[in-house]
């Protein structure tokens, strides 16, 4: 058992190095320079800017205003959290690459894994500069903002949704749809999570698919940090978070096995 | 003299590689100054290592690449300027597994490129179901390209190649990648092209196969051209050397030295298989070299299972003409 | 370029046959392009339909704007494509040896993926009617079907500039990705454009889908008031004006794409 903690770690350890060698490299779509400063700088301003002028023109109060910056300024970080990571395993259709990997004894969880937390750094740059956006071009205020708990709270929240994310990307292994369920997952948020309206807005029966995602507790954790709510009223969400993450990164794991095998079986591997 | 259907004249291609910023960091010359010249109803074959200019060649031939400088003809126009029209009168088939739409049938990929050469359509309903059976894929063409083999994709690379017939034919190593009967395949249809007329120029890497299918070889390397001839007229140019071939059982490391020491001796390759060793000895004395493997064999306890002389290969040609 | 006996009409009817066979081999390519506008939407619709006080011909404005925003989504992401496809396929040196000029290639997929992006918009618009229970009349038909259409016109026109452009840029993807929400804003898809910053309308009026969803509008809704102070007559020339400027524009970028594709001897790899 020891061994094969310490292989674990060491496993994980190259597969990050390596992802990190080859850096951008390694995905089709995130590949090059101007990429990185799309999913950093221009889709967060570009998003926060429609719902911005969206609920100005609705008649939203400022209060509203700031609940949707904010809820934009975090959920973009899903394009690298939850998109990039799970197109992980579609690129490595493309490019063919995907049979050389599985021939490699690595430890498949790792291996992702290793590839997936370049991403948690993407992911927080993406909300950070969100955040920032709010602050300077559309007026959140941060004057009550309890930032260590902030911090902790987006470092969970990346974190969480990037289990999410893997547990997407272990769906690849198997169909060739995967791409599909990436792109719905990316906006799936704006809809489900209270991003723009709270949860209770929507009929219940997609009430349930809210509080399966992370993002859910992620933004209820964030928004309570900016506006300096008492650490105790934020321990709910927090755990809440977690756990969720938690829980989906159990699942993930438990998948990639079992769908590895089952495209052994049905010889789906290379097939796109 | 025979009519000309190409002719290059100090054709030269560089590749620059540019840094972030656009300024030139390096540049990699591909052809320096190639000048040939093909007749019509000729089949001409240019071989070389990779990365010897082979490609290059074919692109700025097929209008697909401009060269930096000289000029191409290609049928009496120049590819600098004529592209569309010489485009109408050449066909392109490129080796190895892509350049064909995998998600449609064969039939429809051949309708497509039809259009795109703007075959009437009266023309293309007639001569594509042709083009499917010269090519041996009756009964398939409804069929998806992914499912198809890699010999059949081939084929129907030489068939979407022809669908506006063209009277010249560029062949960028077809039988890459193809096993045995797929590459004879590739050549009897090469065959019956030449047959019917049509002039080609074929890239290949495999020297029999250049030796069986070209009326002329060029033998290009780091972008010139080296030798040009009759394949047996390349042949003739190693006719100074022969070849010992002898096949021996046991450790042959000790042999293959002391035969690279001998005086006569130019070179020596030896390949395993199931533990024998065939050793090819070149040489310009070939019974002498023969006596002298046998001697030192037996000296080291090695056995001879096989021992002969050879006349030189179109290989032994290429290899030596490379190399140099 | 010189004389050629090849008629256009053919390799453009060729290129949009082929696009349209894959499409229907594997649709799930074009869902990715559905699915941000169908969210967009319908996000847009729960915010207005919260607030107290909507007219539902802010819903139905908004619903036409949700069906606008999925054929952009698709025309975006399908001139993104047009050579994209062919260099993910392994086919663009094939393509580019035919002796057909590629703009007429370009052309023919443009012209797919944005009935394709047609579909799409009238997905997005059945759906937010049913779920939202906007009642849909049109007020004037004849000048909805023609407004329609010149919208249609102009977004082919739009795409092939942008397939051109990528193709150019060799940063496909940053425009591909970037320009889908900022051209939601600044065309006035879910929000009237008086309603954005001066400099952002600045853009908005050389946009040509601007105009042409304003005349949709007003033909659609009895009494619409963007706060643009125009006829739809206007509108309309607008939209024709900006289509016939965005052609020319791409003429002239496709002389540049020949010649660099011939200079390099393929358009780039990416």
């Amino acid at each position: 058992m020891g061994v094969s903690v310490r292989q674990w770690v060491l496993e994980s350890y190259r597969s990050l190095l390596g992802s990190m060698k080859f850096g951008s490299k390694g995905t089709i779509i995130w590949d090059s320079w101007d990429m990185w400063v799309l999913e950093i700088a221009v889709l967060p301003l570009a998003q926060i800017s429609f719902f911005y002028f969206l609920v100005g023109y609705a008649g939203y109060s400022p209060s509203m205003v700031e609940y949707v910056v904010v809820g934009n300024a975090v959920q973009t970080m899903t394009f690298s959290s939850v998109f990039a990571v799970a197109n992980i395993t579609s690129s490595d259709k493309w490019q063919g690459t995907l049979s050389s990997l599985l021939v490699t004894p690595a430890n498949r969880a790792s291996m992702i894994m290793g590839r997936a937390i370049y991403q948690i750094i993407m992911s927080l740059m993406i909300s950070i500069t969100g955040l920032l956006y709010g602050y300077f071009l559309f007026g959140v205020n941060f004057s009550s903002a309890d930032y260590p708990m902030l911090a902790l709270s987006l470092v969970l929240t990346s974190m969480s949704m990037i289990s999410f994310g893997l547990l997407i990307s272990t769906i690849g292994l198997y169909m060739r749809t995967a791409l599909i369920v990436a792109n719905i997952f990316l906006f799936i948020g704006l809809l489900v999570c209270g991003v723009n309206f709270p949860v209770s807005a929507l009929p219940s029966w997609l009430q349930i698919l809210s509080y399966a995602i992370p993002l859910t507790y992620g933004l209820q954790a964030i928004r309570g940090s900016i506006a300096g709510a008492s650490a105790a009223s934020l321990i709910l969400p927090i755990s809440q978070l977690l756990l969720t993450g938690i829980i989906v990164f159990g699942f993930a794991l438990g998948l990639t096995n079992s769908f590895e095998k089952l495209s052994r079986k049905s010889g789906k591997m290379e097939v796109y | 003299m025979p009519e000309k259907c190409l002719e290059t004249v100090d054709l030269r291609r560089e590749y620059l590689n540019r840094s972030f910023f656009g300024k030139v960091k390096s540049r990699t010359v591909a052809l320096q100054g190639l000048s040939i010249s093909v007749n019509k109803g000729e089949l001409y074959g240019i071989i070389g290592p990779n990365g010897a200019g082979k490609t290059t060649t074919i692109k700025i031939l097929s209008t697909l690449l401009l060269p930096t400088s000289g000029t191409a003809m290609v049928l009496g126009m120049d590819v600098t300027k004529d592209l569309y029209r010489i485009r109408k009168r050449i066909g392109i088939v490129f080796g190895g597994e892509r350049g064909l739409y995998n998600r449609v049938s064969g039939l429809q990929n051949l309708l497509y490129f039809s259009d795109l050469y703007g075959v009437p359509a009266s023309v293309s309903r007639k001569r594509v179901p042709e083009l499917i059976e010269m090519v041996g894929l009756s009964g398939r063409e409804n069929e998806r390209v992914e499912k198809y083999s890699r010999g059949m994709k081939q084929r129907l690379h030489i068939a979407r190649a022809l669908v506006h017939d063209p009277e010249l034919l560029f062949l960028d190593e077809p039988t890459i990648g193809l096993d045995p009967a797929g590459s004879r395949n590739i050549r009897q249809i090469i065959k019956s092209l030449k047959q019917s007329g049509k002039s080609i120029i074929l890239t290949t890497h495999y020297m029999f196969e250049a030796d069986e299918l070209c009326d002329r070889i060029a033998v290009v390397s780091k972008g010139n051209l080296v030798a040009l001839d009759r394949p047996s007229g390349l042949k003739k140019q190693v006719k100074d050397i022969t070849l010992v071939e002898i096949k021996v059982f046991g450790d042959p490391e000790n042999l293959i030295e002391r035969m690279k020491a001998e005086s006569k001796v130019s070179r020596v390759f030896s390949e395993d298989l199931e533990g024998r060793t065939t050793i090819r000895i070149q040489t310009p004395e070939a019974p002498e070299v023969l006596e002298a493997a046998r001697r030192t064999a037996s000296e080291y306890g090695i056995k001879v299972i096989e021992a002969s002389i050879k006349e030189p290969t179109l290989e032994d040609a290429y290899l030596r003409m490379v190399e140099e | 370029m010189s004389r050629l006996e090849i008629s256009r009409f053919q390799v453009v009817k060729a290129s949009m046959g082929l696009t349209a066979r894959n499409f229907f081999v594997d649709p799930q390519w074009i869902i990715p392009s559905i699915i941000a506008p169908f969210v967009f939407t319908m996000v847009s619709l729960f915010i207005f339909s919260r607030e107290a006080g909507q007219t539902s011909a802010v819903l139905l404005a908004a619903v036409l704007g949700g069906g606008m925003m999925g054929m952009w989504g698709t025309t975006v992401y399908g001139s993104g494509e047009s050579i994209g496809f062919d260099r993910w396929n392994g086919t663009l040196e094939c393509t580019l040896s035919a002796p057909s000029p590629l703009i007429w290639i370009i052309m023919g997929r443009v012209l797919w993926n944005t009935m394709e992006g047609s579909l799409n918009g009238v997905f997005i618009l059945v759906i937010g009617l049913l779920w939202f229970r906007v009642g849909i009349g049109i007020a004037n038909m004849p000048m909805f079907v023609l407004s329609t259409m010149v919208t249609f016109l102009s977004l082919s026109a739009f795409g092939m500039l942008l397939a051109n452009l990528i193709v150019l840029s060799r940063r496909g993807g940053f425009i591909t990705n970037g320009i889908e929400i900022p051209v939601y804003i600044a065309t006035g898809t879910m929000f009237p454009i008086v309603a954005l910053p001066l400099y952002i309308q600045g853009i908005s009026y050389a946009l040509g889908p601007t105009w042409g969803i304003d005349a949709i509008r007003r033909s659609a809704i009895a009494g619409y008031n963007s706060g643009l102070h125009v006829s739809i007559y206007f509108d309309l020339l607008m939209t024709v004006m900006a289509t016939i400027l965005y052609m020319a524009l791409s003429g002239y970028l496709f002389v540049q794409v020949e010649k660099i594709a011939k200079r390099n001897g393929t358009l780039g790899d990416y």
